[in-house]
């Protein structure tokens, strides 16, 4: 249940910063796949989690 | 452009083929249940979200919004990163109450059917625009490849397609919580293409019109700047609704509904699906903006409409086969989910609402049949809403009028979880001022074409200027929810509403009552249900629960009975829907009212706790973790322990008591004391009625013979929220009742022993006196016979005096008083002296008695006392023989001993006997002809000659009867002297 809490946090948090990802769309210098590599961590965080949970669960 | 028709009907044509294969193949198991039942099956079938507006629309809102098109994307993928939260309790609920839509769901929860008839309405206005941007893409698709003047009719011929593939595949079942299998796999299939279509239509963008990745961001920071001009980001507050809007989508649209709740295999790939559904999503949005900056590099956007642009990449027919195939594979399937998912709401709380099945024959067929009838017909209003509707208007606004309208049911469903208190009348009230507000504002201009007409609260003018569906979707889910919350909090909530807001809400657990039905088994169910459903229906729903809960049908449990109809009512719910299964059973199977004020049934509730544990936290968890703990040391009590309510329910039943009675705790739990099993039910009910006094060493007749119980009791009374009720406490005193009746016993023998030493003093002159005469006798006569009993009686006196100082032996501690020796002895001569001397008695005469010991070798021991051994062998061999019965002894050597055996072929011996045999007191002869010392004596001499016995019963080789085996030594023992002396000297 603490790994919940965690996702709440998580993403309530992505929820209210999430706009920044939209700042990059073709502005000079910013590399277009930012936003996706953004969410791919956010992937990566959230298997992270399920693992954790699950641990916790046995 | 200038694909024929043919060709693009003959590409939709195989695409639809390819799925009825698979389909097919699913259906006739050709494919392994563990590929269909994989969890990344289902997670590509939740792909269906990504309906034709993740394939077309993304573009669209790509070149107005740039990455304003993630929304789309990011609020679904938050909802299901939420989905331990939201979700999970969701699809428990859906899945224990068999509730297969989000208007089964809410007229569970709001216990009305209106409710569910109301979100039925709702749903249905929302999709319609839904739909028709499905055909509509479809439609615009032809006609981008064919330059076709009709596209619509080509869109309405594979709308009928489509129709029949979902009438045939999706709704088979009459039952849409049963599994299937069939359409999840061609929904994942339909996901697999897709993606397949737009990686490879994104890699043709990246690597074909540009020149991989630099080349694109050097396109981008250079000449691509002109293109994104135009591009107006949403800003944040524009951004954070369309993530609402999104996230909402994914909860409350139908399709999305139904494959994530109704279709789901198990909350595990559902938690699964919180990482694996963002990924997909992820890299199905990837494509998106390559596309769209590869069509305005190419120029496309100036040709075709933005959310076209794939088309564009292109002239090969390939790459637009793949766009087209693309689309298609998320039209299909997002049209074919909503038509299921429309037409089970639509049956279940229109059809069946408005003209209740009753006693319908063949219900199953029925039921099916207007299914179909449904999908058909939802299929082609999506078709006919896109022609008279859709045509007019681009995929956003088509797309957002029914997100925005499907957000009207988010206020109830976080109520539903998260907020006991909130009521019916509040929800209603609620839900309908927030869906006006949408009708005005978004739906009723896409209809009619007029502007829109959004009522701006006081205060909130400075949204004037904002588009229409951020206006709309504020406006209406603010007054929305703040009507639902006022209403709720000033109205009364009914009890029914209550006790559904329990069985809903996430952190309290549903508390029912302990009430008595007026049918009294699993079996009394079907009559008054065949009233409602007809007979065949009643016993297979009636079979099919009972098969569900593992019970029997004559159960008659009270316990068992009130889970019976729940799951009817919860079965009856995915046949019907919540509604109507909860009008039946509220109707047929109805509670015995009157009497006792019913408590709560705290063994479900206990049970309910159970299932729980993982979702407790903080403080509940520690009291959880006392309450088991708790629990345990009562069950593991070894003291036998039940307890019943006031009612007379029994509601623990501990593991000493199931051991004692050899009943299961399981088995009786919940039954009525007078329901309870012999002598069970009448013992304790003896101790219940009387209200002061303990029971004890009560006689009771059990499997494993008689035991003696006493019982203590120890009444709970009720105090506010502590239920009351009655504790027992049930010991077994049997091994002390034996003890004591043994004690008994043993002090009786003992004064037996003290006057043995008198008796043998006065029964020995005589019988030395005897002997003397009979010595005598032999010398006054040469008669043989007289001096063939002069001898007899010698040899009988002689015995006398060694039964008396044998038995005198026996009462002071079992030492032999003998002060012979241990001598070479013959086996043969011993049992033949013992079987001269018990052909004396006159009972056995007609029992055969065979001698077949060889005369060598013989055993190192006393012949008294080896003969007194034989003869009490001998003597218990004929008492258990039948008349006619053979005795046979024999010996044989085995190593530095001999080993002697007495076989009858009597009755035998009861295993639970045999093991007590040697123990004093023990015998298996009636009462006052057997003592119980002879075999404890025979161990006794043997252990002194260093020997060992053993009991075979029924022998090797023989179906009845008893073998005494013997092994004596034939050598001496170390240190064994000849003259040993007596230890009683």
């Amino acid at each position: 249940m603490y790994v919940y809490r965690i996702m709440l946090l998580l993403v309530f948090g992505g929820y209210l910063l999430s706009p920044l990802l939209m700042s990059g769309w073709s502005s000079p210098g910013v590399a277009w796949y930012r936003p996706f590599v953004i969410w791919g961590i956010l992937i990566a965080l959230t298997l992270w989690l399920e693992q954790k949970r699950k641990l916790d669960e046995h | 452009m200038s694909t024929s028709l043919t060709s693009v009907f003959a590409l939709g044509a195989s695409y639809l083929l390819l799925m009825f294969l698979c389909a097919l193949a699913v259906e006739r198991g050709w494919i392994d249940r563990r590929i269909t039942r994989h969890p990344a099956v289902y997670t590509l079938a939740l792909g269906v979200y990504a309906s034709a507006w993740a394939i077309y629309g993304s573009l669209e809102l790509a070149s107005r919004s740039g990455y304003g098109y993630l929304a789309y994307y990011l609020g679904v993928a938050g909802a299901f990163l939420l989905a331990p939260v939201l979700l999970v309790p969701i699809q428990r609920m859906t899945h224990t109450y068999q509730l297969s839509s989000l208007a089964d769901l809410f007229a569970f929860r709001f216990r009305s059917r209106w409710v569910g008839t109301l979100i039925t309405v709702i749903s249905l206005f929302a999709v319609l625009p839904l739909l028709a941007l499905q055909v509509q893409t479809l439609g615009d698709a032809i006609f981008l490849m064919t330059g076709a003047a009709s596209p619509t009719l080509l869109a309405l011929a594979f709308c009928s397609l489509i129709a029949l593939f979902a009438m045939h595949f999706g709704a088979r079942h009459s039952r849409p919580h049963a599994r299937h299998d069939t359409l999840l796999a061609i929904i994942a299939l339909s996901s697999i293409i897709k993606l397949a279509a737009m990686l490879t239509l994104g890699a043709i963008a990246l690597f074909v019109v540009f020149d991989g990745p630099a080349d694109l961001q050097v396109w981008l920071d250079g000449p691509g700047q002109a293109h994104q001009a135009g591009v107006i980001q949403p800003d944040s507050a524009h951004w954070r609704t369309l993530l609402l809007l999104f996230f909402a989508a994914a909860l409350l649209m139908p399709h999305i509904f139904h494959i994530t709740f109704a279709e789901t295999l198990s909350r595990h790939t559902l938690l699964q699906a919180s990482w694996s559904l963002p990924l997909f999503l992820l890299l199905l949005a990837i494509p998106v903006p390559l596309i769209l900056w590869a069509g305005q590099r190419l120029g496309s956007d100036q040709v075709i409409g933005s959310a076209y642009l794939a088309f564009g990449l292109s002239d090969s027919f390939w790459v637009q086969a793949l766009a087209f195939i693309a689309g298609l594979a998320a039209t299909s399937g997002t049209m074919v989910l909503i038509a299921l998912a429309l037409s089970g709401m639509i049956l279940n709380h229109v059809l069946l609402v408005a003209h209740p099945p009753e006693a319908k024959p063949n219900l199953y067929r029925w039921l099916r049949w207007l299914r179909q009838a449904l999908i058909a017909t939802v299929i082609l209003g999506g078709w006919l809403f896109y022609r008279t509707v859709g045509v007019n208007h681009d995929l956003t606004t088509l797309g957002l009028a029914a997100f925005v309208g499907m957000a009207q049911c988010l206020p109830g469903l976080l109520a539903l979880l998260y907020w006991p208190g909130a009521n019916r009348k509040g929800m209603v009230t609620g839900l309908i001022a927030g869906t006006l507000i949408w009708l005005l504002g978004l739906w009723l201009p896409l209809l009619t074409g007029l502007s829109a007409v959004v009522l701006i609260p006081p205060g909130l003018e400075m949204l004037a200027d904002e588009p229409d569906w951020y206006v709309v979707t504020l406006v209406s889910l603010a007054v929305n929810s703040l009507t639902f919350i006022i209403v709720s909090l000033a109205t009364h909530t009914s009890d029914g509403e209550r006790a559904a807001a329990e069985a809903c809400s996430v952190d309290a657990v549903i508390r029912p009552k302990r009430l008595p039905l007026l049918a009294a088994t699993g079996e009394e169910f079907k009559q008054p249900l065949a009233r409602a459903l007809g007979e065949e229906v009643a016993e297979r729903e009636v079979a099919r629960a009972l098969t569900d809960l593992g019970l029997s049908p004559l159960d008659g449990r009270p316990y068992a009975l009130r889970r019976l109809r729940d799951r009817i009512q919860a079965n009856l719910s995915g046949l019907m829907g919540p509604s109507v299964a909860q009008d039946i059973v509220d109707r047929y199977l109805p509670y015995r009212r009157g009497g006792q004020e019913p408590t709560d049934d705290i063994h479900f509730v206990e049970s309910r706790l159970e299932a729980y544990r993982s979702r407790l936290t903080g403080l509940a968890r520690e009291l959880d973790g006392l309450r088991r703990y708790h629990r345990r040391i009562l069950t593991r009590l070894p003291v036998g322990l039940c307890a019943f309510g006031v009612d007379d329910e029994l509601l623990m039943w501990n593991d000493a008591l199931a051991e004692l009675s050899g009943i299961d705790g399981t088995s009786v739990v919940g039954a009525r004391r007078d329901g309870l099993p012999a002598p069970w039910g009448e013992l304790l009910g003896r101790l219940l009625a009387d209200r002061h006094d303990p029971l004890y060493k009560q006689a009771v007749e059990l499997e494993d013979g008689t035991r003696y119980l006493t019982l203590h009791r120890a009444e709970l009374k009720a105090d506010g929220d502590i239920l009351g009720g009655t504790v027992i406490l049930i010991e077994d005193h049997s091994e002390m009742k034996w003890l004591e009746d043994e004690l008994v016993h043993a002090a009786r023998l003992a004064s037996i022993g003290q006057l043995a030493a008198g008796v043998a003093h006065e029964i020995g002159n005589p019988i030395t006196g005897i002997s003397s005469l009979a010595q005598n006798l032999r010398y006054d006569t040469d008669d043989p016979q007289i001096l063939e009993t002069a001898e007899q009686i010698q040899q009988l006196t002689d015995r006398v005096s060694r039964i008396v100082s044998s038995l005198v032996g026996f009462a002071h501690g079992g030492r032999h008083v003998s002060g012979t020796g241990l001598v070479p002895v013959s086996v043969a001569a011993v049992a033949d002296e013992a079987l001269h001397l018990i052909r004396l008695a006159r009972s056995g005469e007609d029992v055969r008695y065979h001698n077949h010991c060889p005369l060598e070798p013989k055993v190192i021991g006393d012949v008294q006392r080896l003969q007194q051994v034989m003869i009490n062998l001998l003597s218990n061999a004929r008492d258990a023989s039948d008349p006619g019965g053979d005795i046979v002894i024999a010996a044989e050597p085995e190593g530095s001993l001999l080993k002697v055996t007495v076989t009858d072929e009597g009755h035998g011996l009861d295993a639970r006997v045999r093991d007590h045999l040697f123990e004093p007191f023990t015998t298996t002869k009636p009462p006052g002809e057997g003592t119980g010392l002879g075999l404890p004596l025979v161990y006794s001499i043997i252990a002194e000659h260093h020997g060992r016995i053993e009991i075979e019963s029924p022998p090797p080789g023989q179906e009845r009867g008893t073998r005494i085996c013997l092994w004596l030594p034939t050598e001496r023992q170390d240190g064994e002297d000849i003259n040993e002396p007596n230890s009683d000297r």
